[in-house]
């Protein structure tokens, strides 16, 4: 095994990924259902955003809480306590004619350059604004803040939310629901990509060439697997990015996003290794896309409807039903820690049972490699 | 005598079996420096096979190869450095450009990619560089083949049918390209269908059928110890002046006879001798005819 000749191909490979109409195909699919869900996702919250507003200073801070929204609309208040009254105090008022309520210091840039710890007061109404909007204007109030003075948190921000809702908002649930679907779609790339890549080198008789060059069937497979990965990992970060899939616990999600990649890859070097041409491996391979895709249907709102029905058991059956399931709970932040450990054992317990199959497999290959 | 040294390979009882049949049944032969050895056979009779031991791909059942100074089963990783293979079929990544095609290979010997040109110049395809190999032409691919295999300025040069499916034009020059090689020093062990071709190539030539090698010289000697050495005789007709041509072999008495009564009668206007081909070589030693 040489690093050396496992980067030559993964570097070989990466060009011809790019030059291969239908492997490119594959490349552009995650990015085009983001985009799709994302628009899906915007013809839902056409509502448009209330903003209440005292801003004495004419502060910044304003326009990029703001911007955050689109449509919106901002309303001047003309003290402070006009946006308390519109909140109710801490925010008791159930019937708020405002989604956010923002009062701004007059001085606010340079109280925050002073280090005097300025107050921001920010009002909430859970019953229009998400979880997950929620979430980022607190961290854009703050990441702003940390712009204007220093690192080191420099203002008090008083957060609060009324009609805080007891069941996660319709909005939210659709919004990772899509999310989780996007992330299914994109983790088919590992899988579509790499039966090809292996196929098309014993097809070409190219495998042939490399087993007389310093590089070994072990270099090819590993350089192979590199660069789907590579591919697979970019793909599934742009389209969750895409439909603002980073929410929630954010760590458990790039974790189920790495484990999707490798059970991905694991299927396709699979299918690369038991199949001899690109049609056999393509009809399995469009089969197992279904896999991919309906446990992830139910896995969101639509299983919650078929709670502990024989359709949710079916599903159990796929270890890609834990992807989703385990996705969809951790951008909702709802994970425990007993369902993530079951739905991060059955898929590490799935790959490394794929990987032993596929290694018996590639073995056997590999002592016939010349012939093939 | 050839000196040890001298020998780029040498192989001694090489056999390989496959399930079913034994493909190769203990070869010998010794190819030396830059020598062009052709090794010919019809199909399946374990040319194929005999390149794939020497070559590492394939491990012999029993006896014991060197290729290059390197023992083929012991010496693999290092054998690989010191050979190029042109293979039967054309396998290069048709997707990518010549160029990349051979960087690709510059990566895997670490070599630097400045050599790229350089064998692209040696194998006249410098201008299409940048083009897809799936729109080169068939000789184009095989010269490209070629330039991939001497990429790492390998010693020993392996060619498995370099001039199949080629027309006359393009055969033509994968054949200069090849003297060019042998004449800069490279030895080469190829298989060929075309005896013709090996004819012209070849130093010396071994002749293998059902995995083993009947006759191993070089073309000349093979051709007078098994060919027939004939002459053609154009005759000049007494009573109307038109002409006819007879072939005499010239081991045999009664054409000796003949011939001496032609030449007595005066009517004989040209005498032509003709050396046997390999092809009819090959038939008398094997008892069949070699593709």
């Amino acid at each position: 095994m040489h690093l050396r000749t496992i980067l030559a191909i993964a570097r070989k490979d990466a060009i011809d990924i790019l030059l291969n109409r239908s492997m490119l195909t594959v490349l552009i699919l995650p990015i085009l259902f983001a985009v799709l869900f994302l628009f899906m996702g915007n013809l839902f919250s056409g509502h448009t955003t209330n903003i209440l507003v005292y801003n004495p200073g004419q502060s910044a801070i304003v326009r990029v809480v703001s911007g955050a929204f689109d449509p919106v609309h901002i309303t001047e208040a003309n003290a402070p306590a006009d946006v308390t009254a519109a909140f109710g105090p801490n925010g008791s008022r159930k019937d708020a004619a405002y989604d956010i309520g923002l009062i701004v210091p007059a001085d606010f840039e340079h109280a925050l350059q002073a280090g005097s710890h300025p107050q921001v007061d920010l009002y909430l109404n859970d019953n229009n604004v998400t979880a997950q909007n929620s979430t980022l204007i607190q961290t854009t109030i703050i990441n702003y803040s940390r712009q204007v003075a220093s690192p080191q948190l420099p203002v008090a921000l008083s957060t609060a939310i009324i009609n805080p809702s007891s069941t996660t908002h319709l909005e939210d649930l659709i919004s990772t629901f899509y999310g989780t679907i996007t992330l299914m779609a994109s983790l088919m790339v590992g899988f579509s990509l790499m039966p090809g890549l292996l196929i098309e080198e014993k097809e070409k008789k190219t495998l042939r060439m490399l087993m007389v060059t310093p590089a070994s069937f072990t270099d090819v497979i590993l350089g192979k697997l590199l660069v789907v990965l590579g591919y697979q990992l970019l793909l599934s970060l742009v389209a969750l990015n895409i439909v603002n899939g980073f929410t929630g616990q954010i760590p458990l999600v790039l974790l189920y996003v790495l484990l999707g990649s490798c059970l991905s890859l694991a299927i396709g070097l699979l299918l690369g290794g038991a199949f001899q041409t690109s049609s056999a491996a393509g009809g399995i391979g469009g089969m197992l896309s279904f896999i991919y895709t309906i446990p992830a249907i139910f896995s969101g709102p639509v299983g919650a409807l078929f709670s502990n029905s024989p359709i949710i058991q079916l599903m159990k059956i796929f270890p890609t039903y834990y992807i989703a399931d385990g996705v969809y709970k951790a951008m909702q932040n709802r994970g425990t820690l007993n369902d993530q450990l079951l739905d991060l054992g059955v898929l590490v317990g799935s790959i490394l049972i794929l990987l032993a199959l596929t290694t018996w497999i590639l073995r056997r290959q590999s002592s016939i490699v010349a012939s093939i | 005598m050839t000196d040890n040294n001298d020998l780029m390979i040498e192989a001694s009882d090489l056999r390989r079996v496959f399930k079913s049949s034994e493909a190769v049944k203990g070869i010998s032969l010794s190819v030396r420096r830059s020598e062009i050895f052709g090794l010919l056979g019809p199909n399946g009779a374990g040319k194929t096979t005999t390149i794939r031991m020497l070559t590492g791909q394939i491990e012999p059942s029993s006896g014991h190869a060197t290729v290059a100074g390197c023992d083929v089963v012991r010496d693999h990783q290092r054998l690989k450095e010191r050979i190029g293979v042109v293979p039967e079929e054309q396998n290069l990544y048709e997707r990518l450009s010549a160029r990349n095609n051979l960087r690709f290979n510059c990566w895997l010997y670490n070599l630097p990619e400045s050599r790229v040109d350089e064998v692209l110049d040696l194998v006249h395809l410098r201008d299409r560089a940048k083009d897809p190999v799936r729109t080169f032409s068939n000789g184009m691919k095989q010269r490209l083949l070629i330039a991939r295999a001497l990429l790492h300025k390998p010693p020993m040069l392996f060619l498995d049918e370099p001039s199949r499916g080629l027309d006359p034009i393009a055969a033509h020059e994968v054949r200069a390209t090849i003297e060019q090689m042998s004449r800069d020093g490279v030895t080469i062990m190829l298989t060929t269908h075309l005896l013709e071709e090996a004819d012209q190539l070849c130093q010396r030539i071994a002749f293998i059928n059902q995995g083993s090698i009947l006759a191993n010289d070089t073309p000349r000697n093979l051709k007078f110890a098994h060919g027939q050495r004939t002459l053609r005789v154009t005759r000049c007709g007494q009573e109307n002046g038109s002409q006819s041509e007879i072939t005499l072999s010239m081991d045999t008495p009664a054409d000796q006879a003949r011939l001496a009564q032609l030449l007595a009668q005066g009517d004989v206007q040209a005498i032509h001798s003709q050396e046997a081909t390999l092809e009819e070589v090959f038939i008398e030693i094997a008892g069949v005819r070699p593709a």
